[in-house]
């Protein structure tokens, strides 16, 4: 996957600067309920459940600040991305305890076309196991901001 | 269109999903359990769902890999024919849940 392929799946409005959350589950709660606030999803209830499921699995918190809750539900008919920042700091049982900063959110459909899933998610964490791509995600405030340090990380 | 039940059909398929692509996440670094956890989870959700409709999906998934799938603009999103105005034909299963006439897959609409 290229790098125009792989930021064309973020959307500015998917993009949280501030969340409010301090928990796991409130922060799967918040960024859903904010996606479905600018996209039609089908059934909000089915995701969060999704995402939670997935996390007794194993925690989605990969350490260094970072998480990525994820799963395919039929209640999304494309891939989407969202973005949030905790400048606090969220409870989320990550692999390293430490509290997570930064969470990026991927539902994907059972079925899609081009089957970019999988793919989205290994180019996410390859570019997130940059050090300086990580510590200045720390500090983006905009959504272009994060664009353009994410691109650095190709 | 019995929506508990469907929607419980959808969290099947999902957890099912998850079951299939845990191998592909682990490549990823990701931390995943074992199996068990899931299949527990799977016998939860399966156990809310009518027998014959649990039997259907089971079918549907040998022979397909997505059983459940998406209606958009009144097409099957699993054949990718349109389905007849009068939305579909109802199963054999006596339960109301919609199946494409032509692949017989379970349908769910997003729109
Ligand atoms: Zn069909």
């Amino acid at each position: 996957m290229d790098v125009q392929e792989f930021l064309s799946y973020f959307r500015e409005e998917f993009f949280i600067p501030e969340l409010k959350a301090t928990t796991k589950d409130e922060v799967l709660e918040e960024m859903v309920q904010h996606v479905a606030s600018k996209y039609p999803l089908k059934d909000t209830r089915l995701i969060i459940d999704m995402l939670k499921r997935r996390e007794r699995l194993g925690s989605t918190g990969i350490g260094h600040g970072i998480a990525i809750p994820h799963g395919r539900t039929l209640s999304t008919p494309s891939l989407l991305v969202a973005f949030g920042k905790s400048p606090r700091g969220i409870e989320y049982d990550s692999i390293d305890k430490k509290p997570v900063h930064m969470v990026f959110m991927i539902v994907a459909p059972p079925q899609e076309e081009s089957n970019v899933y999988l793919p989205f998610l290994g180019k996410l964490v390859e570019v997130l196991q940059v050090k300086h791509v990580r510590d200045q995600l720390m500090q983006v405030t905009t959504f272009q901001e994060f664009i353009d340090t994410l691109a650095g990380g190709f | 269109m019995d929506d508990k039940q469907l929607r419980c059909l959808v969290a099947l398929q999902d957890v099912d999903h998850m079951i299939r692509e845990r191998a592909k996440e682990k490549e990823l670094g990701f931390d995943v359990e074992g199996v068990d956890e899931l299949q527990k989870m799977r016998e939860e959700i399966a156990k809310s769902i009518a027998t014959p409709l649990l039997r259907t999906y089971e079918r549907l998934r040998q022979r397909y890999e997505h059983a459940v799938v998406p209606v958009k603009n009144g097409i099957c999103l699993g054949c990718f024919v349109t389905l007849p105005t009068s939305i579909g034909s109802k199963g054999k299963e006596n339960i109301t849940v919609y199946r494409c006439e032509n692949c017989g897959r379970i349908l769910y609409w997003l729109d």
